[in-house]
């Protein structure tokens, strides 16, 4: 289903260039649910995103569904991604100026769907918030409007879904909920599932963990197999927890925030 | 696709319309001044070509400066068997005085007098007061003056107010005595000149032979006007007049061609303020630009999640195209309700500029012409084609959101930020890629078009746009440097100095496009006050110290001296001058023999299509000169070629002295003979010198002067310049209406009055529009500043929790914002002293002056507008408490 080839990241930052993926490969089947772990920094998230053609890799080639994403235009990417891949942020990323349904539906307009609302209610639905669909993303809390993310990651039926630290910012109950949520989709519909998480219990959920450190891939284990993911996790999570939450500050420099 | 499309534009509008309200305001502003102009301008044409036949005054109109012939008195009788009513209409200048003692006012007025038929008007109506049968007011009026001949006149209500009469007063014009009997409110035919000389008063025919006015040589328009029957075409008959009547040197137009000058002047004006108008339009557009741009650094993360759910960009760009378009559609029409409001404002600021109520005679004042369709229209579509031309660019850097680096956390956010704001997406010609290379072009592309459109003209267009872009680049070049300086230079020392300029030279600062956006405005509104400052100076200051104070008209050979006596009398000026008119027509040059009209289709037609200068040359062979023969060298004249006749000069021919620029466009030379036409009689001359005239200098200048001698017997009249002390004007212009009833005494300083008051008017209409730049102006600054509003609450904030006072971050504002200003204002006053210099050099032909008292009132008003409109923009910030916005961080 997904094919990553010597997949290598490299950007300038302050004026040198950082490697932030170097050279990575592996082969994801169709149905299998995958945790990419790491500590901050190690390149995750770019992986993911490159997985979802957010961005071109610098080198190597990544395919999803036999097809080479790499080589597309912008243009034929978000097509494609329209169809194919579902994407979860950690801060979930609704688009503040819509209600919940809207939000929903923009995927499903995209897609040229004609009933574009009554699919985005069914969606809302089956997440439990059919009460709150014309609300707006600052009326929603984390796990609803997660929920309303989960549902418009959905919305196309994709048969890939990614998800970006999904209860990153949501505790741990909520978090669950959310998981589940994800794993029944995973559960009915035979849906890729590629996570990326900080959480050894959600990653151990998974039938599959990656592990990446300063960009490269560390360990590739089946967790019911192996425990190799407990030296990753343990690696001074505190830490871990704190240097994000701390960039996430820097990011939203007040006027690009919306 | 389509519906989301729609539908997300839809959303995004109702979220952020607030934000949008620049936009909207900046288009509407551009749209109105275009449109209000364009409106009163599409009036006029239709107005004028309307009333063609009634500003003419029939369908063909024969004008002399003379009495006609008895030939040409048999021509125009001939007429009447084919059917053409005819009647006959005098004008001339004269006094009029109070008789008895009656009236307040002053004890004479200078009027222009219009004797008429009871035939008259043949089209159109004379509306009077009161409304009783025209001629009825005219005729003598026994009853009123037992044992006098007296005949009634209807004056213009002006003369009533300046001489404090009233109806059923009696006045004194020339040798008759005569009575008001009536005010005149509206005269179909008077020409519509920028200038009167003074108030109207009607007469009939038999009143002008009791006042003696017309004697020899006076300076008078006799008018035939004819109504042609529906069943003939008046242009047979309008050639054949023109052969018929070439003798007695008349002039005979059609109504098609009726008011040219004023349907030019109507015109230019007119296309002038439509490009101010447009001007105010393109800098709304930079506005639109800055707004839309902000809106698209503001929507980065919308836009990212879009991209990350599928949207490629040019459907996102499409989706905010639209957004912008509906926004500019919605600003387009509040633009065209203020135009239409300007609309109604604009003719009551030009009314002024005509001597007669033209705009009455036009149906301006009664609404009687339904509002036109095209202007508004095409302020629509120029309303949106610029939101399209302006909001492309910013539009296109959609594309370069990528959102897999918006939301990365693997690495520290990178420069991108710092490199969007360089892209200036306002400096066109610095596409990198060839999609914006190709916009950029297709963008300066589509603004000359819209200017070539709106101006009318290729060539006006193209230098409108060229210059905009000029000054665009200048500003904007300028901005660049002096920021590139404050940003090298020291830090102030003091918090509030340093914390202004900090904000004004940050990564992502405005200052560009606020100067360029001010910088514009304050150039336009400066340019028309330069201008009229000049105009002002060159006919008051630089008027010469011994200039006339009067100057006295149609003073008869036989007055002469009795004139001369009473000017010694009557005032302190001791070397009154008088000096001898005789009034002629070119009749031939170097032998051959000049043809003034054209007697044909063709001929009209090729004149029509001549060009400028073919045109000027037209003017110089067919206008009327006024000849003098003197003795010495007029004062400011010198003889550039040939030689002034020498004292006891002893001449065996006529000799001419003639003017520097007459004889560059007539072609003449020293040694060239020329005829001329003297009210019938032909003369004969050599030209002997050629001289350089000093127009400006305010006494009698002649473009041809014969040699003494030269016109004896020729019928002429005298005009007599003097010098007298204000407190002497009355008593020496009452005297000479006593004594010389035929005499016409022009007072300088009343024309110069009404010129500075006709000038007042214009530059108010010009200002009005120009104003709509400085509004533009001002709004792409608010846009601009709000565009800031994030970031400065919230470094206020962070501020005041370090502990500054809102009266701190406020006089920091302030500091940034009289900065600004005074960046806009510096460049726009120099920029305004270039075009200034240009247009008085190019269109006026005067020199140019430093005017520093205009500049500085132009760079602090610029200050203060600036600081007003930042507070405006930006005071809610000041009361922000900390708390509850850094909790939101």
């Amino acid at each position: 289903m997904i094919s990553v080839k010597h997949v290598s990241m490299v950007l300038p930052a302050a004026g040198r260039s950082v490697t932030i993926l170097d050279r990575i490969t592996f082969d994801i089947p169709a149905k299998q649910t995958v945790a990419i772990v790491g500590p901050s920094g190690s390149g995750k998230s770019t992986l993911l995103g490159l997985m979802a053609g957010l961005d071109r890799p610098t080198t190597g080639s990544i395919q999803l569904d036999g097809i080479d994403i790499t080589a597309m235009s912008e243009s034929q990417m978000a097509r494609f991604r329209r169809e194919k891949v579902g994407y979860i942020f950690q801060s979930f990323h609704l688009i503040p100026t819509l209600t919940a349904i809207e939000n929903v539906a923009v995927p499903l307009e995209l897609s040229g769907e004609r009933h574009a609302g009554e699919r985005a209610a069914e969606l809302l639905a089956a997440v439990g918030l059919s009460s709150r669909m014309e609300h707006y993303p600052v009326q929603l809390s984390g796990g609803e409007q997660q929920r309303v993310a989960v549902a418009r990651a959905f919305a196309c039926r994709p048969p890939i879904l990614l998800a970006d630290e999904p209860t990153g910012n949501l505790d741990s109950s909520t978090g669950a909920h959310v998981i589940a949520l994800l794993l029944s989709l995973h559960r009915d519909h035979g849906t890729t599932l590629v996570l990326v998480t900080h959480d050894t219990t959600l990653a151990s959920s998974m039938q599959r963990v990656l592990s990446l450190r300063d960009g490269r891939l560390e360990s590739d284990s089946m967790p019911s197999y192996s425990g190799s993911i407990s030296d990753v996790t343990t690696d001074s999570p505190r830490k871990n927890q704190v240097v994000p939450a701390d960039r996430s500050l820097s990011d939203s420099a007040p006027e690009s925030r919306v | 696709m389509t519906s989301f499309i729609i539908n997300m534009a839809w959303r995004e509008t109702r979220a952020a319309w607030r934000h949008f309200l620049y936009f909207l305001v900046c288009i509407a502003i551009g749209v109105g001044a275009l449109t209000g102009v364009s409106l009163f301008g599409a009036q006029v044409e239709q107005a004028v070509t309307k009333e063609a036949r009634g500003l003419l005054g029939g369908d063909l109109e024969v004008r002399l400066s003379r009495p006609i012939s008895s030939t040409g008195q048999e021509v125009l009788d001939a007429l009447t068997d084919r059917g053409v009513a005819l009647t006959h209409v005098s004008e001339l200048v004269a006094m009029a005085a109070r008789a008895g003692s009656s009236g307040s006012g002053q004890p004479t007025q200078i009027i222009e007098l219009k004797a008429v038929e009871p035939q008259y008007p043949l089209y159109g109506t004379l509306r009077l007061e009161p409304q009783s049968d025209f001629m009825d007011l005219l005729r003598q009026q026994t009853r009123r003056c037992p044992g006098r001949t007296c005949f009634g006149v209807v004056v213009q209500e002006s003369l009533l107010i300046r001489m404090g009469l009233t109806v059923g007063d009696q006045l004194r014009i020339g040798q008759g005595l005569f009575i008001i009997t009536g005010v005149v409110r509206t005269e179909p035919d008077r020409m519509a000149n920028a200038f009167s000389l003074g108030p109207r008063v009607l007469m009939s025919r038999e009143g002008l032979r009791t006042a003696e006015l017309i004697k020899v040589g006076s300076r008078m328009r006799e008018r035939y006007l004819l109504k042609v029957p529906s069943t003939m075409a008046p242009e047979p008959l309008l050639y054949e007049l023109r052969e018929r009547l070439a003798l007695d040197a008349a002039r005979v137009s059609s109504y098609r061609d009726a008011q040219p000058q004023l349907k030019q002047s109507l015109e230019q004006l007119t296309r002038y303020l439509g490009l101010i108008g447009l001007t105010a339009l393109f800098v709304g557009g930079l506005g639109v630009a800055t707004s839309v741009h902000a809106f698209v650094r503001e929507k980065l993360h919308t836009i990212a999640i879009l991209k990350t759910v599928g949207a490629d960009s040019s459907t996102i760009i499409q989706t905010y195209g639209l957004q912008a378009m509906i926004l500019g559609l919605g600003g387009s029409l509040v633009g065209l309700m203020i135009g239409v409001l300007l609309h109604q404002g604009l003719p009551w600021m030009i009314a002024a500029l005509m001597a007669s109520d033209l705009l009455d005679q036009l149906g301006f004042t009664q609404g009687g012409i339904a509002l036109p369709l095209a202007p508004l229209a095409k302020g629509l579509v120029l309303g949106i084609l610029s939101t399209l031309l302006f909001t492309l660019w910013p539009l296109l850097t959609i594309r370069d959101i990528k959102p897999a680096r918006i939301f990365r956390r693997d690495v520290a956010p990178l420069a991108s930020s710092s490199a969007s704001d360089r892209t200036r997406w306002w400096i066109f010609w610095k596409g990198l890629d060839p999609a914006k290379a190709i916009t950029s072009i297709g963008i300066g592309l589509g603004l000359a078009l819209l200017s070539i459109w709106q101006a009318n003209s290729w060539r006006v267009g193209l230098l409108f746009i060229f210059a905009f872009a000029a000054a665009v680049l200048l500003l904007g070049a300028s901005a660049h440097l002096v920021l590139g300086t404050l940003k090298n230079g020291p830090r102030p020392e003091a918090l509030i100095l340093r914390q202004a300029l900090g904000n004004v030279v940050r990564p992502g600062n405005q200052v560009v496009n606020i100067t360029i956006a001010i910088g514009i405005g304050v150039m336009v509104v400066t340019t028309v006050s330069l201008v009229e400052r000049s105009l002002l100076a060159q006919v008051s200051e630089n008027r010469p110290t011994d200039s006339p104070t009067f100057f006295f008209i149609d003073i008869q050979p036989d007055q002469a001296e009795g004139f001369v006596g009473l000017l010694h009398q009557q005032s302190s000026d001791q070397a009154p001058k008088l000096t001898p008119l005789v009034r002629s027509r070119l009749a031939g040059l170097k032998g051959e023999p000049i043809k003034i009209e054209a007697t044909s289709e063709e001929e009209e037609q090729k004149e029509k299509a001549a060009q400028k200068e073919e045109r000027r040359k037209k003017w110089y062979l067919t206008r009327e000169y006024v000849l003098t023969f003197l003795h010495d060298l007029p004062k400011d004249n010198k003889v550039v070629r040939g030689e002034w006749w020498k004292p006891e000069q002893i001449f065996t021919k006529p000799l001419i002295s003639i003017e520097e620029d007459a004889a560059k466009q007539l072609d003449l030379t020293v040694g060239d003979t020329l005829e001329l036409d003297i009210q019938g009689t032909p003369i004969t001359g050599e030209i002997s010198s050629i001289r350089q005239v000093e127009w400006g200098n305010f006494s009698t200048n002649f473009y041809m002067i014969f040699s003494p001698g030269a016109l004896d017997g020729a019928p002429h009249t005298y005009v007599a310049t003097v010098r007298v002390a204000p407190s002497e004007e009355v008593a020496l212009q009452q005297a000479v209406v006593a004594s010389f009833p035929n005499v016409t005494a022009i007072n300088m300083g009343d024309v110069l009055d009404s010129f500075a008051k006709v000038l007042d008017r214009l530059s108010l209409a010009i200002r009005a529009v120009a104003l709509f730049c400085v509004l533009s102006g001002g709004l792409v600054m608010a846009a601009a500043l709000a565009a800031t509003r994030y970031r400065r609450l919230y470094e206020s904030v962070i501020l005041k929790a370090l502990g500054a006072t809102r009266s701190m971050i406020a006089r920091s504002f302030a500091v940034e914002y009289a900065l600004l200003g005074a960046l806009g204002g510096l460049l726009g006053c120099a920029l305004a002293s270039v075009l200034s210099w240009a247009v008085l050099e190019t269109v006026f032909d005067l020199s140019w002056n430093l005017q520093p008292a205009v500049l500085a009132v132009g760079v602090v008003a610029t200050i203060i507008l600036t600081m007003l409109v930042g507070f405006l923009s930006t005071y809610r910030i000041l009361g922000q408490p900390p708390l509850s916005v850094l909790r939101q961080e």
